[in-house]
């Protein structure tokens, strides 16, 4: 036997059922610094562009009044807007950071979360969810946590702003302007209630047709197969329409919360102008409104719109609160899912096991007898059961595993077999892959050279087994096998039984198998058929 | 598609346009009317003229804007996104036509069936479809905005046109490079996302064997990190977005001051700025709508990366979409003397085998994994190589056999849809699909799921359900060629050949090959072992 290894402590369960991924929640701690720098820039804009609105408005009244213009005056106006645009650049490059480090850093925390799962849950987890939730979810939470955020602190933010920059004129137009801010809420409200009322009745009558498209293009080959393209181009025709006249239904609903903006926006214009005029011309005397300098009237009406500006470009982020909160969601859903209860294989835990340091050891019994699972629990990957007495995990680091699922990098059939082995000279590796007839594959031409693609998506479970094989005859490390002669065809399963031999005699070559010509070959066999304390020892 | 449904495409985008042309005229003039307004009462109200000033016509034309741009702005989203949506369906409907008949989805492993995939894909379809929306019609109403108050500059103030000019030229020239520059970030994006995604992919694929090597935590950072850079990309995307933003919000004020400044300058004074005064407040209003510059172009750059992309996809699409022949030409025997087969990739597999298919005796092939087992199904079906069978005294051609033949995939999905239309069996009667279900031992599922117009989907059945399913399909196809691709994969043995027995029992009268791993004895079958 090896170095004896400890396995680590075995967790306990409940402790890690309260360590809850919680995506938003994290992503919220990444975001303080950024959000606060963001927020920071955000309100200086908003001040800035304040400032030269009122500049503006003195300069141009005192131009048009006839009096004389203060160079300084001129000067300060176009510095506020510089810096207004300068503090503009600012928070959006500030907000690019933000949202890309807190997506990085969530995304970082998932990987760390990835590398903790048992290998029996990452098996459970769906490939494709996986790589959606890791490539676009942190994006849409740090989206919201960022943005949606930010928008969120600046539309109390803005609006007391821009009050606070029209009370220095008039307070009565600035009470003005604020009591409109009630109204529009209470309208938002009631939209908005209408709104969630009617996205529900959609749902429930046409949520069935919401991806009919990705739908038909995901079961394509079945469609084609079946010679129902024509029928099914047609019903996508009718479904599509369907589903884009109910949209429309619930888009003029939708639209109508930015059209109250712009309503408020447009009618505080309208009715400021008014006033100010009628003030100007003395024909009432509204108080607040009248006896103003021109300069004083411009500059409420360039002010008013500013007060109206954050609630606009809160209400153009509801699709990055809805996003975000569905991608916290499914983060949350991925990485939180429970352990995979294994199936209780009583006649492991009866197992006591001592491996010799070289030799052939073949574990048979039939479909389901545990296997593939003593393989594991010899390799450690089944944290939660209890260690098989009197028997250490292998470490890690000393595993060479073969099995039809092995890993192969993009590039070359070299690059494949040598991945992981450590420093393999050429002949070697041609002598290895020769050996297990990598190299007269018709189906891999260029020997040594040929090009796999991404994930060895052009090879057979076949092939990449035998890849493994060779991996494994090179990198000097003690053998596990997950069925290595299944779903071969005669030849080749001989090939990797003969490979298997020659490296059981200079080190220890565990497998797994039903072949029983491979069993037959082994020094030790482990029946887990027979319901008897197995024991066994070299 | 219908001729009425397009109609009211082009009728939508016209009002859509006219919308958002009233929706910036009435923004421009409401700011600079009112400016003008405040102007003219404030110079009035010096003199007896206070009296005498028709204040209601500026008033109403007020009150007028203000309403007019409210109503035009939801005239304009409402229309725009109804504009927008019926050239989506048009353009999806094309789209899936398109799709069908490209040579990539005859080939092995779909693409497109994989989720990460099929959500980029369809990323790629909505920025084709809201281009418009998002970037070209916003881009031509304000390019006639400017064009207008240039005009107006030129007349009212010429020397202003010097700054306005200089300015927008930057802006041009800014645009013009993050065009570049932005194009290139978000293909770097795309590749790396894609990259990314696949290693992610391949060490998901391979998790036990990478825990067990202790190599797992490796390449899982690695392909994470792959994600993360492709965030990178996306920021300098953004930041490039951020410059032409700060030159764009400079404009309208810019451009606003300058005319104040060049009429001052021209000599103006008094009553006589008030008209400059209305430009300057037009400018700045007008500034407010420059400011999305940078989304537009974004839009137009994803666009023309979508389209590259999509085009890939219907790349080498076959013209003609019609299904061959009429089904009810029953070929004799088809023969083919040395087929030589070939991988989807058109590589030459082994040596060249001599093919005899004949009705009453179902032809397996057996082989281990990888022998191309598959890809010979594909190539009798005519989805794969440009082969002739001789069937009797007739020759039949690749599409030829592709209408006659029913290819039942062993990675055969269930549609989102009835189980009806699931079963793709046309008008047949109930009961025929009834029995047809349960002689895959499905009519109980079926029945427990609320029968033949229930509405199902993949991911409430197992592996092994759905390919009963597909067996049922086999069971109700009338094609005289039927492909079974391991027909028994996913069910246990006894089940799987009890399915396979009545199967084969039912389809007597056609020609039928089974592909499997495993060679069953079945009578008078013949057996073809492949080798790779």
């Amino acid at each position: 036997m090896k170095t004896p290894v400890v396995p680590a402590p075995v967790s306990n369960p409940a402790a890690s059922a309260q360590d809850a991924f919680q995506a938003l929640a994290s992503a919220s701690r990444l975001a303080k610094s950024g959000l606060r720098r963001l927020l920071a820039l955000q309100v200086a804009r908003s001040a800035l562009r304040l400032g030269f609105a009122a500049t503006a408005a003195m300069a141009t009244g005192q131009l048009i009044m006839g009096g004389p213009v203060a160079a300084w005056l001129v000067a300060i106006t176009i510095v506020f807007l510089l810096a207004a645009c300068l503090a503009g650049f600012a928070a959006d490059r500030a907000q690019a950071s933000a949202e890309a480090a807190v997506s990085i850093g969530l995304r970082e925390l998932a990987g760390k979360r990835l590398d903790e799962m048992p290998a029996r849950q990452l098996q459970a987890l769906s490939v494709g969810g996986v790589i959606m939730s890791m490539q676009r979810h942190p994006e849409a939470v740090a989206a919201l946590v960022v943005g949606h955020r930010a928008a969120g602190a600046m539309m109390a933010a803005g609006p007391l702003l821009a009050a606070a920059t029209v009370l220095l004129v008039s307070w009565q137009a600035a009470l003005l302007v604020i009591c409109l801010t009630p109204v529009m809420i209470l309208f938002f409200a009631l939209i908005g209630d209408a709104i969630r009322r009617r996205a529900d009745a959609q749902e429930r009558a046409f949520g069935r047709l919401a991806g009919q498209f990705a739908d038909r293009i995901r079961t394509l080959p079945t469609i084609l197969a079946n010679h129902a393209v024509t029928g099914e181009e047609a019903k996508l025709a009718r479904r599509l329409e369907a589903y884009a006249d109910n949209t429309m239904g619930m888009l003029r609903i939708a639209f109508a919360n930015a059209g109250i903006i712009d309503f408020f926006t447009s009618l505080s214009i309208a009715i400021l102008a008014v006033f100010l005029g009628l003030g100007h011309l003395k024909l009432a005397m509204v108080p607040g409104f009248s006896n103003l300098e021109l300069w004083q009237s411009l500059f409420i009406l360039m002010i008013a719109p500013e007060y109206f500006a954050p609630f606009r470009r809160f209400s153009e982020q509801y699709h990055a609160k809805a996003e975000g909160l569905a991608a916290a969601d499914a983060l949350d859903r991925l990485l939180d899912a429970g352990p995979v209860a294994a199936k209780a294989l009583p006649v492991l835990d009866r197992l006591s096991l001592t491996l010799p340091a070289r030799g052939l050891v073949a574990i048979v019994g039939p479909s389901g007898s545990g296997k593939s699972t003593l393989l594991r629990r010899l390799a450690d990957l089944e944290p939660r059961a209890a260690p098989i007495p009197r028997t250490h995990p292998l470490a890690a680091k000393e595993i060479a595993w073969i099995s039809t699922d092995a890993y192969v990098p993009e590039g070359t059939l070299a690059e494949a077999i040598a991945w992981n082995a450590g420093a393999v000279d050429r002949a070697r590796l041609e002598d290895a892959a020769g050996a297990i007839g990598l190299l007269d594959d018709a189906l891999l031409p260029g020997g040594l050279d040929a090009r796999l693609d991404k994930g060895g998506a052009n090879l057979s479970g076949g092939q990449r087994l035998r890849i493994a094989v060779a991996r494994a005859r090179l990198c000097g490390r003690t053998v596990l096998a997950d069925e290595p002669t299944a779903k071969l065809d005669r030849e080749t399963a001989e090939a990797v039984r003969r490979m298997l031999l020659e490296i059981s005699r200079a080190r220890l070559v565990v497998v797994a198998t039903h072949d029983r010509d491979l069993a037959a070959a082994a020094e030790i066999v482990l029946d887990l058929a027979r319901d008897e304390t197995v024991e066994v020892a070299a | 598609m219908s001729a009425a449904y397009q109609s009211s495409s082009r009728n939508s985008w016209r009002l859509a346009t006219g919308f958002a042309f009233a929706a910036l005229a009435c923004a421009i003039l409401l700011g600079g009317v009112s400016a003008w307004l405040l102007g003219s009462v404030a110079i009035a109200g010096l003199s007896a003229a206070a009296f005498t000033f028709n204040f209601h016509i500026p008033a109403a034309l007020i009150r007028l804007f203000a309403v007019g741009r409210t109503a035009a702005r939801y005239g304009e989203r409402l229309t725009g996104h109804q504009a927008a949506l019926a050239d989506q369906v048009a353009r999806r409907v094309e789209l899936f036509a398109a799709m069908a008949a490209a040579p990539a989805v005859r080939r092995a492993g779909w693409q497109l069936g994989d989720d990460a995939r099929l959500a980029d894909y369809l990323d790629d379809v909505e920025d084709l479809d809201y281009a418009r929306l998002r970037a070209g019609l916003p881009a031509l109403t304000l390019g006639c905005g400017l064009a207008i108050l240039i005009a107006g500059s030129a007349v009212l103030a010429p020397l202003s046109l010097l700054p306005i000019t200089l300015l927008l030229l930057a802006i041009l020239f800014a645009g013009n490079r993050m065009a570049k520059a932005g194009a290139m970030a978000w293909v770097e994006t795309r590749s790396l996302r894609r990259g990314g995604a696949s290693r992610l992919g391949a060490a998901m694929a391979s998790a036990v064997p990478l825990k067990a090597e202790d190599a797992w935590s490796r390449e899982c950072t690695a392909a994470l990190a792959a994600l993360s850079r492709a965030d990178g990309a996306l920021l300098a995307l953004r930041r490039l977005q951020a410059l032409l933003d700060l030159i764009a919000s400079a404009f309208g004020p810019v451009a606003g001051i300058s005319v104040m400044a060049a009429a001052w300058h021209a000599g103006r004074q008094g009553a006589e700025l008030l008209t400059p005064m209305l430009l300057a407040f037009s400018w700045l209003a007008l500034g407010e709508a420059i400011n999305g510059a940078s989304r537009m172009l974004v839009a137009m750059l994803r666009r023309n990366a979508a389209r590259a992309e999509i085009g890939q996809w219907t790349r080498g699409a076959t013209a003609d979409r019609r299904e061959g022949t009429p089904d009810d030409i029953r070929p004799g025997p088809l023969r083919h003397g040395a087929l030589q087969r070939r991988a989807p990739d058109s590589r030459a597999i082994g040596a060249p085998i001599s093919l005899l298919l004949a009705k009453g005796h179902p032809t397996m092939l057996v082989g281990a994994s990888g022998s191309g087992k598959t890809s010979l199904l594909k190539q009798i079906a005519g989805w794969i190589g440009d082969d002739a069978f001789a069937a009797g005294d007739c020759i039949l051609s690749a599409s030829e056999r592709r209408a006659q033949a029913a290819l039942v995939l062993h990675d055969a999905v269930i549609l989102e849809d009835t189980v009806r239309t699931n079963l793709f069996a046309g008008d047949a009667p109930d009961a025929a699909l009834w029995r047809a279900l349960e002689a895959v031992e499905m009519d109980g599922r079926i029945r427990e799921a609320g029968g033949l117009d229930a509405w199902i989907r993949q991911d409430r059945f197992s592996l092994g359900e759905v390919q009963r399913i597909n067996l049922g399909r086999a069971w109700l196809s009338t094609k005289p060629l039927m492909l079974l691709d391991e027909p028994t994969e996913h069910l246990d043995d006894e089940q799987g050949q009890r399915i396979l027995g009545r199967l084969l029992a039912h389809l007597s009268d056609r020609i039928v090959v089974v592909s499997t791993h495993r060679a069953p004895p079945l009578r008078d079958a013949r057996m073809i072992e492949l080798r790779p």
